[in-house]
């Protein structure tokens, strides 16, 4: 009895030092406008424009006639198997009444603009004199430093202390470091010419230049408001980058992050019209000096020769209708580029800069990170689709014939798939919001038909195998908190590691494998 | 042996199946759909105003939930989502939390 009112007392201490923290967490928050608030909370996935990003467009038109007590409610508890997070005792009640009323007052924002000279007065030194960092990793790595794997733990708001690049040791399974990134971390990067150098980028488009050896992070600089778009050059001296909005990309040196050019995203649509676009997948090709970037509306792949003076751009047009991500083939010379609105990847030839062949995907294809496997001789490429349709399928192309092999039936739609040259099958994890997105499913790479689902837990995505291909780790993202750990043969999990909403996950093998499920070899053939 | 296995294996079966027993596998699903948000399935967000769950009391958890739904405890939104659950749904989610590593 006496441990009961105990325990009852240290209770309401505790509550009413949450409730104290609340209110002045509350105090300090009452001179911002309901602009402020819904930039420092929301704009990071509804859009500093009011448009859209992760999150739906919030603004005058689309919350036109939506009952505000309703809204409240979404926005007070969060809204159940979706990334959007309660913000009971985070915001008070006035101020989450004042940003609805705000919201439904707001037509959508023009693009803010964000220059050259903005990008060069957010860089941020965290360490001066890089010198002064270790030689060699700090926590215990295999020899080549392969076996490393970063995470993109979002936290439960996308921003704050949860929200950091977590990386794992993938022979282990243990932490060995963690670098907080202030908002989400969305995209990470491995310089292939120096293996010490990753780039992580947040959903608010801020770029890190995080040391590994170390696990801290050395530099960063602000290259928009959104955006997922990076990629960095073969030799490892160039990063380009690309936002949603604004609606340009810059092409920054990858050592001390100064932007070098920035380039409009703009031009003539497939249907004739003229328009300005977001920037979709930004990749180097370790086949040539160049990038290539996909304007997203605009419907063109444009390819940037870094080497060259004033960095030129060669514009590919009518490639297809909402271009989103892509994967390399054919040792980089090829890249397939998913197009969403007319359900296609399209196949580009990156050495005669011109559109190869549309081939047919399936339902809003999403790409992700792609994924090649060579099986009895042939090459094929794995696509996955993210629209909910009546036929969810994973598209297999040869990818030297460039014809579709196979449309594989999976059990919902699907939007990143992971594959490694010594595991038996190609992942694809299931978003489909209900039950279903607990799971992953994987291909038999012979077969070619579902072999198996895997029950992750949460609202599991994003699988990708370990350096080495033993190992496959999953995100069991938002309600999962946890990356769990595969045996890649065997399927049995034989590790957890907790963290806060972990999103997407990114091997270093990355960079000597071109494509996930290619052999180093198929690299070598392109230099 | 093999029969006495089956009888303790029959026994286990009935201590599920019976109203009493809580099950942690229902508790996660219901925790995951319903307290995750805030409470997070092992803990919730670091900078998230909301207690901890996971390993605490299961009596006290019990007590707490139950008062947040016949509102002798007030809260808005405790009052509001606690006033779903039935008993069975408490027990599996008091399973499931009690048991858990925080």
């Amino acid at each position: 009895m006496k441990k009961t009112i105990k325990r009852r007392l240290n209770q309401s201490l505790l509550a009413s030092s949450i409730a104290v923290l609340l209110s002045s967490g509350v105090a300090m928050a009452k001179n911002d406008s309901p602009h402020d608030i819904y930039m420092n909370n929301c704009a990071s996935c509804h859009g500093a424009d009011h448009g859209g990003y992760l999150a739906p467009a919030l603004n005058a038109d689309t919350l036109k006639g939506r009952s505000p007590t309703a809204l409240r409610t979404i926005v007070m508890a969060g809204s159940f198997d979706t990334l959007m997070p309660p913000f009971y005792g985070k915001l008070s009640d006035d101020e989450i009444r004042g940003v609805i009323k705000h919201l439904q007052e707001t037509p959508k924002q023009p693009n803010p603009a964000w220059t050259i000279d903005d990008m060069k007065k957010s860089i941020k030194v965290y360490v001066k004199d890089e010198s002064t960092l270790p030689a060699k990793p700090t926590f215990q790595i295999d020899e080549k430093f392969e076996n490393l794997i970063g995470v993109a733990a979002r936290g439960k708001y996308g921003r704050g202390e949860g929200s950091k690049a977590i990386f794992i040791n993938s022979n282990t399974h243990q932490k060995v470091g963690e670098v907080e990134t202030g908002t989400a971390a969305h995209i990470i990067d491995f310089n292939p010419a120096n293996p010490r150098w990753a780039y992580v980028k947040t959903d608010t488009a801020e770029i890190f230049k995080v040391d590994l050896y170390s696990m801290k992070a050395v530099r960063s600089i602000k290259t928009g408001y959104n955006g997922p778009g990076m990629g960095v050059s073969r030799d490892g001296k160039y990063i380009m980058a690309g936002s949603f909005v604004p609606h340009n990309a810059v092409i920054l040196d990858a050592d001390t992050l100064e932007p070098l050019k920035t380039f409009e995203l703009e031009g003539v649509d497939p249907d004739g019209k003229h328009v300005s676009s977001d920037s979709g997948m930004i990749i180097g090709t370790p086949y040539a000096d160049v990038f290539a970037i996909a304007l997203e509306n605009a419907g063109q792949v444009w390819i940037v020769d870094y080497k060259k003076e004033g960095f030129p751009v060669t514009k590919i047009e009518k490639v297809g209708r909402h271009l989103h991500d892509a994967f390399l083939t054919h040792g980089g010379k090829k890249l397939m580029v998913a197009s969403y609105d007319d359900s296609i990847v399209a196949a580009i030839d990156l050495e005669k800069r011109e559109l190869i062949k549309q081939l047919p995907a399936g339902c809003v294809p999403h790409v992700g990170g792609g994924a090649a496997v060579k099986v009895d001789g042939r090459t094929l490429g794995f696509g996955t689709n993210f629209g909910d349709c009546d036929k969810m399928v994973v598209s297999v192309w040869d990818l030297d014939t460039m014809e579709v092999v196979k449309q594989v039936p999976v059990s919902g739609g699907t939007e990143s798939p992971a594959a490694h040259a010594n595991a038996p099958y190609v992942a694809v994890d299931i978003i489909s919001k209900d039950r279903r997105a607990r799971t992953i499913q994987l291909i038999d790479k012979k077969t070619l038909e579902v072999a198996k689902t895997l029950d992750v837990g949460g609202h599991a995505y994003f699988p990708e195998y370990s350096a080495d291909g033993k190992f496959l780790y999953v995100s069991a993202g938002y309600n999962g908190d946890e990356v769990v750990v595969y045996d890649s043969h065997s399927l049995e999990k034989v590790a957890s590691i907790p963290m806060e909403s972990p999103a997407g996950i990114f091997s270093r093998g990355r960079v000597k494998y071109m494509t996930r499920g290619l052999s180093p070899d198929e690299m070598e053939q392109g230099k | 042996m093999r029969a006495r296995l089956s009888l303790i294996l029959l026994g286990g079966l009935l201590a599920a199946g019976s109203s009493q027993a809580a099950s942690v596998y229902a508790g996660q699903s219901k925790a995951a759909a319903v307290c995750s948000q805030c409470h997070g399935i092992r803990n919730p967000s670091a900078d998230a105003p909301f207690p901890p769950l996971a390993g605490r009391d299961a009596e006290y958890l019990k007590t707490a939930i139950k008062q947040y739904r016949d509102k002798t405890r007030v809260s808005d939104v405790m009052n509001a989502i606690a006033g779903s659950l039935t008993d069975r749904d408490i027990d599996d989610i008091v399973s499931y939390y009690s048991k858990a590593k925080p």
